[in-house]
């Protein structure tokens, strides 16, 4: 018997390697019929685009709008808000499910008034009370309140609802009206865990239903009883892919319609391709996180406002638009707010508007008046301290280690000694949420609405942090803590008059633009590429209606009804 | 009898040991998933600072379980087959996850791999054969190709094939747009269609390995006695080259085979990143990156079950083929 096994296993082993290479040019065959001579193409011409919203890997099915995990199109493509909140335009909320708002004296009620005559993908009508059973559900559920807030809804008719709050609730407006897709009752009564229930085959109100899943792929349809009309693009398919290569690739061959990623010389590959445009809408500012708050634990030259000062004016900002950002970046405020799109927010426009220039002189003269002189090496020192920090970034994010690169320089100029170390996202991330770091490159931006409330809460409020070693939850990295500040946010937070809320978010910006425990870079730029061979009107630069990223949630819905399609030839 | 059981037991004792490790090194891992899915979601919007408790209730890592009673109830979990939710995919369990990406990985690698040895080894035995023919140049090249860093070769062969000459395409594992998954005829030709480039690329990668040591094998083996006393016997040149040369030479190769086979499922990280191939290694690339404990324990488990099992599968045939690695002294 032993005598034969070998002889057998090697009879099987050519039969498959036969096989397989009868398998290899049956399928190089089969790529020439069903490819055509360009290669594979998506079907073209039957009103379908593609979009790439930078899924990697495989996809997990997850329509649950309550889920953090939620596919993207779940928020505002299938499932819509009662309002839109435009990001890169700013300006009112614009009405959907809710046609338009009230805040009682003291802001402890919110009255809202519904659309009439939308239904659900499933043909039922959608009332107010769908509003009040998704915020209760909302409110009811600890897995699922990441507000953390205690209210009530209640529908006091078929077209209005009424929030109620135990305490003054202005700030919450944004979340509940612009961040919280409205569910069905009828479909949600019956679920057993809604918080983790997959939610399969969701019934919206949205421009779009799910058509099919697959893990590598879905599609969805567009919905023929929307309420503000069929959108034209008939069917949007969303795709994974590995990496940004892999997406520019795709994108120049025509296999993707709308993406939104960076890759090096964009600029040059798309002027080639007159179906291909790019546009960037920069919604958040590089910073330098620092770690600047010595009595909460943080260790080094940096927890000095002094000394972050003097970065903040050694920086060569034109210098890294160029050599780190391709020349698109913008000048950052140090109120970290957008200065176009927040003009109405920042009282001292020109003083808190980051210079293009470095100030070499006035950061070495920052520097001596706290108490700095310079050493042998021409790097500072204070009591036996050298004026050396160490900045961390995640390894992979190029723009901003050649940033570093670049900085490391600049601020060598101004006897400021800076060495970097690249970590994982993980490490990176998990440094930033305990305070163990000196500095950190990062970014704060895409608040829910542009009130400045949703910048300056979070990452500035004594509230919002911990001692270093104490995970804070995304918020106050820096470990920040001023009175004059906590006491403005709280005041700003307590009215709906916009003069008060200006006049406390100037106070604030006064404080930080001198504390600056975030030390503005630039104001990056967040790129998207769109073909309009098969679609057009997209957002443009002069008309930003939505915030263009493939990415966003609740713009991606506003950008694909509002698409027309391209006839074809 | 004696002699399987004892193999069995030092398998068993081995996945002993790789289970316990696979529980110990995510934990070893800095940051936490829900720190992390935190940060991924205030990159797209707004986290308010409550969310992190409820996130941490969701995804139920608000746990006082002390790590030994976690131990003994992740070795539980395992022999039930139940491996947890994944917080990357979060609500899908980690089972169903591997069971959407695994078969993807062992059809493009396992394939791949099998081509390459079957092709390897059969050049190489012609090679060694035919020691000075034509064959031997091509060892030089084939040897220039695994040299080359695999990411470089395969993104060299997809820029070529798929961006100048559009033979194959950028990306992805089928046609997304015509085909539906399943067991029909236009979705398996499109994902052999799709497959190739990459596998070719694995098996150009690799092939010059297999060829080499093959080659050389079959040149000692050549000039065994036996070779001789069967040249004498006057046999056909044929039959001395496959049954009494190769079969002999053979053997090492196998034995790399075996563990070769156990490692498709990790090697193919980098072609499935290449070739945006939805295999498991882009799953337990973003299962690293999103400290998804669950998820990444349960691909660790996959690989090291597929090694051990491929090296228990040869070395019990390995015991049918060589029947002196049974004698015992």
């Amino acid at each position: 018997m032993n005598q034969f096994s070998p002889r057998t296993s090697r009879r099987a082993l050519v039969a498959a390697m036969a096989g397989a290479a009868l398998a290899l040019s049956a399928c190089s065959g089969g790529g020439d019929g069903s490819g055509g001579a360009g290669g594979p193409q998506p079907a073209g011409g039957d009103g379908a685009i593609t979009v790439f919203n930078g899924s990697t890997g495989t996809v997990a099915e997850n329509f649950n709008p309550f889920s953090p995990t939620a596919l993207q199109p779940t928020l505002g493509v299938v499932h819509e808000a009662l309002f839109y909140y435009n990001l890169a335009a700013g300006g009112d909320p614009e009405p959907l499910l809710g046609e338009s708002f009230s805040w009682n004296e003291d802001g402890t009620q919110l009255t809202v008034v519904t659309r009439e005559g939308v239904t659900w993908s499933d043909g039922e009508p959608f009332t107010a009370n769908d509003v009040a059973f998704t915020f209760n559900l909302l409110w009811g559920t600890p897995e699922l309140n990441t507000s953390g807030i205690e209210a009530e809804a209640e529908a006091t008719s078929d077209t209005e609802v009424v929030f109620t709050f135990p305490t003054t609730s202005f700030v919450q407006e944004a979340q509940i009206l612009g961040n919280q897709a409205i569910v069905p009752e009828h479909v949600w009564a019956d679920k057993a865990d809604p918080a983790t229930d997959i939610n399969t085959d969701p019934v919206g109100t949205g421009a779009y239903t799910v058509d099919t899943f697959s893990p590598q792929s879905y599609s969805l349809a567009a919905n023929p009883d929307y309420w503000g009309g069929a959108p034209e693009v008939q069917n949007v398919r969303y795709i994974a892919l590995a990496t940004a290569d892999a997406a520019s690739s795709a994108l120049l061959a025509g296999e993707v319609d709308w993406m939104s990623a960076f890759f090096p010389g964009f600029q040059e590959v798309l002027a080639d391709e007159p179906d291909l445009s790019w546009i960037n809408t920069p919604g958040a500012t590089t910073t330098i996180h620092t770690c600047s708050n010595a009595e909460l634990g943080c260790e080094g030259p940096q927890s000095d406002p002094a000394v972050r000062q003097a970065i903040y004016q050694a920086l060569d900002r034109e210098q890294l638009n160029q050599l780190a950002f391709a020349g698109i970046a913008q000048m950052p405020s140090t109120t970290m707010l957008l200065p176009d799109r927040d003009e109405e927010w920042i009282a001292d426009p020109e003083a808190t508007l980051a210079p293009e220039t470095p100030d070499v002189e006035a950061a070495r003269a920052t520097l001596e008046a706290a108490g700095w002189t310079e050493g042998a090496d021409g790097i500072y020192e204070r009591d036996g301290e050298r004026l050396s920090m160490t900045i961390q970034v995640v390894s992979g994010y190029s723009d901003f280690i050649s940033a570093i690169d670049a900085m490391t320089q600049q601020l060598a100029a101004a006897g400021i000694e800076l060495s970097s170390t690249q970590l994982a996202y993980n490490e990176w991330n998990a440094n930033q949420q305990n305070g163990t770091f000196q500095l950190s490159m990062d970014s704060i931006g895409f608040t829910p609405s542009t009130d400045p409330y949703y910048t300056y809460f979070p990452k500035y409020t004594t509230a919002n942090t911990l001692p270093v070693g104490e995970s804070v939850g995304s918020n106050n990295f820096s470990r920040y803590s001023n009175p004059v500040v906590d006491e403005a946010v709280a005041t700003a937070a307590g009215t709906e008059d916009q003069a008060v809320k200006a006049e406390q978010y100037a106070v604030i910006q006064e404080q930080i633009a001198t504390d600056l425990p975030y030390i503005p870079v630039v104001i990056g730029s967040t790129l998207t590429e769109f073909s309009t061979a098969r679609a057009t009107g997209w957002p443009t630069d002069e008309d930003t209606y939505a915030f263009p990223a493939s990415w966003k949630s609740w713009d991606n819905g506003i950008v694909l009804k509002n698409l027309e399609l391209v006839a074809p030839e | 009898m004696r002699y399987y059981v004892q193999k069995l037991g030092f398998y068993a004792v081995a996945l002993w040991a790789a289970l316990t490790i696979n529980f110990a090194l995510p934990r070893l891992m800095p940051g936490d998933p829900v720190d992390i899915l935190l940060s991924k979601l205030s990159a797209r919007g707004p986290v308010t600072p409550e969310a992190r408790q409820s996130i941490a209730l969701l995804l139920g890592t608000e746990t006082d379980q002390s790590l030994i009673s976690q131990y003994f109830s992740y070795l539980g979990n395992v022999f039930t087959g139940d491996l947890g939710l994944s917080v990357t995919y979060f609500p899908q369990t980690v089972t169903d996850t591997i069971a959407q990406t695994l078969p993807w990985t062992i059809a493009l690698m396992g394939i791949a791999t099998v081509i390459s040895f079957v092709v390897g080894v059969g050049l190489g035995q012609l090679a060694g054969w035919k020691r000075g023919s034509f064959l031997d140049n091509l060892i030089p090249v084939a040897t220039m190709f695994q040299a080359v860093p695999y990411f470089w070769l395969a993104l060299v062969l997809l820029y070529l094939f798929s961006s100048v000459f559009a033979v194959f395409p950028t990306n992805g594992g089928y046609d997304v747009y015509g085909t539906t998954p399943g067991l029909n005829w236009p979705f398996l030709r499109s994902a052999v269609y799709y497959g190739t480039l990459p596998a070719l690329t694995i098996v150009l990668s690799s092939v010059a390995g297999w060829m080499l040591g093959m080659r050389n094998m079959m040149v000692s083996t050549l000039s065994e006695d036996y070779i001789t006393t069967a040249e004498a016997k006057g046999l056909r040149p044929r039959r001395i080259m496959t049954t009494y040369a190769a079969r002999n030479a053979v053997l090492p190769s196998l034995s790399g085979f075996a563990i070769t086979l156990g490692f498709v499922v990790a090697g193919s990280i980098v072609a499935e990143q290449v070739f945006s191939y939805p295999g498991i290694g882009q799953t337990l690339l973003s299962a690293v990156q999103n400290n998804d404990y669950a998820l990444m324990q349960g691909i660790f488990l996959v690989i090291t079950v597929s090694v051990l099992g491929a090296n228990l599968a040869v070395d019990l045939l390995y015991s049918l083929i060589d029947p002196r690695t049974r004698a015992r002294a």
